[in-house]
């Protein structure tokens, strides 16, 4: 996925109707595209055959 | 004076059988840790709120049960506090947050009614990262510090739940562990911190973040102290239509049993990666050759997944947190703490298709996990990737996206398995570093085995007298 930017990123949350101040929404892309970057190699994994279960196992 | 802290830094499993005895008075104890609040508190910023006619109170009416010879609960007389993220009946509950500072609730949580009526005496309610998310830049209700040095970070979200244990402001602590808030606290404080297994304490009354890991969990100076607890606390709630009808075992019966025969797997990547600490490592390694002298059989594992678990924790909880502050966000977004409204805004714009691959990703890494249990009864590795940290290195706003990983995922990478796959998991101390700050083991354990778990902290815990290292300045 490329980089966000932070207009990208200002329309999403206004869209939601987030209200980002001008310093926030510089540091929120910052962080949303570091999270997006650690998340970007397990697309290397074989996870389209996994169902995303929450993995605690039921409660018994 | 000497006197008064050796008895401020008992277990609160003596201290129960003091009072039993007749040898302590509720009334006594409870005044001393009230004292030591009063002279140490307004340095260390454990506590939020201090309920002292409240616990004085209570410790009248254990005393008088104590000498009318009624039948006394496991806990009785002795003094805790709990996390202020937890309801309260009548006392504040802010969740750490000005969004809360005028809460008052109706109700005790489960917990707290459990623990009182095991006749624990209820001191205070406890700081914490606000709403328990960690990154508070600036905490409302006083920076929390590290009793081993002051300008170390105590570890969160419970922080005074470490805080409070290690420098004996109260003789145990309830903490509520999301993806590490009991046992990062515990680690950096040196002191012992248990994760159950998800659904086996009741969540009602707390202040929700992750529908699926948050987690109530006790801290204590000594394993058997943190394993009294949860006998306490454990058990399905009808308040909590999650936690399970699992029968509770007796936690503390085979404390004594040892590690002999015991299969423990020790996780290459946590414990030899390169993200973790020399002394650290050294230590925790040096642990494992403890229990394997101890009767217990060592083998290394690989989980390559795990080094990613603490972006995939971020992904799916602080999702589930944006979903819970949804409208306070839209309504009341300057209110929070700057650290938290960033978090929780970067995580309210997560990308769908981000968050399905990191839920996919928790699958795998909890069958990982699993079948690593299969061939093992316990798996082992450091708590952190290194000791508290200044306070300092967790402040600053995030100036490039090549920071994030360091301030925000590696270390969660070592307590985020075990939330992520719903095991129980301990933190117990396992040295200093050459500054004199807490090491800490950590022990994963199958689901609903927190015996084992315990059974195996308690055998490393009796080698050492970590647990019995008072911080300095807490005299």
């Amino acid at each position: 996925m490329s980089e966000l930017t932070t207009e990208q990123v200002g329309a999403l949350a206004a869209a939601l109707g987030l209200p980002v101040t001008a310093e926030d929404l510089v540091e929120v892309t910052h962080r949303l595209n570091g999270l997006i970057d650690a998340l970007e190699p397990l697309a290397a994994l074989p996870l389209e055959t996994i169902e995303p279960v929450t993995g605690q196992g039921p409660v018994s | 004076m000497t006197a008064d802290v050796d008895l401020a830094f008992l277990s609160a499993r003596r201290i129960a059988a003091l009072v039993r005895e007749r040898a302590v008075s509720p009334v006594e104890i409870t005044r001393l840790y009230l004292d030591r609040i009063d002279r140490l508190d307004g340095e260390l910023r454990a506590y939020i709120t201090v309920v002292p006619e409240a616990a004085l109170e209570s410790a009248r009416r254990a005393e008088a049960a104590v000498l009318r010879g009624e039948a006394l609960g496991p806990l009785h007389g002795v003094p805790y506090a709990v996390k202020d993220q937890f309801d309260t009946a009548g006392v504040r509950t802010t969740s750490g947050s000005r969004l809360l500072e005028h809460h008052v609730p109706t109700e005790d949580a489960t917990t707290i009614s459990r623990l009182n009526g095991a006749g624990a005496i209820l001191l205070g309610k406890l700081n914490l990262t606000e709403f328990a998310l960690g990154g508070t830049q600036k905490f409302p209700f006083g920076q929390p510090r590290n009793p081993w040095n002051l300008d170390h970070d105590p570890g969160g979200s419970s922080s005074g739940s470490g805080i409070a244990v290690a420098a004996a402001l109260c003789a145990a602590s309830l903490g509520e562990d999301t993806g590490g808030s009991v046992r990062s606290p515990a680690s950096f404080c040196g002191v012992v911190g248990l994760r159950p297994t998800w659904s086996r304490v009741s969540r009602h009354g707390s202040f929700p973040l992750s529908w699926s890991m948050d987690t109530p969990g006790p801290l204590g100076r000594t394993v058997e102290d943190v394993a009294w607890l949860l006998q306490a606390i454990a058990g399905y709630d009808p308040k909590d239509p999650l936690s399970s009808r699992a029968p509770v075992p007796e936690y503390a019966k085979g404390l004594d049993d040892g590690v002999r025969a015991l299969r423990i797997g020790v996780i290459r990547e946590l414990t030899s990666g390169p993200e973790t600490d020399a002394e650290m490592k050294a230590a925790v390694l040096e642990a494992a050759r403890c229990l394997e002298r101890l009767g217990a059989t060592i083998e290394e594992i690989s989980l390559p997944l795990l080094p990613r678990a603490g972006a995939i924790f971020m992904a799916l909880a602080d999702s589930d947190g944006a979903g819970v502050h949804h409208r306070w966000l839209r309504t009341r977004a300057a209110e929070y703490d700057q650290g938290t409204r960033r978090r929780l805004l970067t995580a309210s714009l997560i990308p769908a298709a981000i968050q399905q691959r990191a839920a996919r990703a928790r699958a795998l890494l909890g069958t990982q996990l699993r079948e690593a249990l299969a061939g093992h009864d316990l798996l082992l590795c450091p708590t952190a990737h290194q000791a508290a940290p200044p306070i300092a290195a967790g402040r600053g706003v995030i100036t490039s996206r090549h920071e994030v990983a360091g301030r925000f995922f590696t270390r969660r990478s070592y307590v985020t398995p075990a939330a992520l796959a719903g095991l129980p998991a301990i933190a117990v101390p396992c040295g200093f570093t050459c500054a004199g700050l807490p090491l800490s083991l950590q022990l994963i354990g199958r689901h609903f085995d927190e015996a084992t778990v315990l059974r195996a902290a308690h055998t490393y815990e009796s080698q050492f007298d970590w647990s019995r290292r008072r911080p300095p300045g807490a005299a």
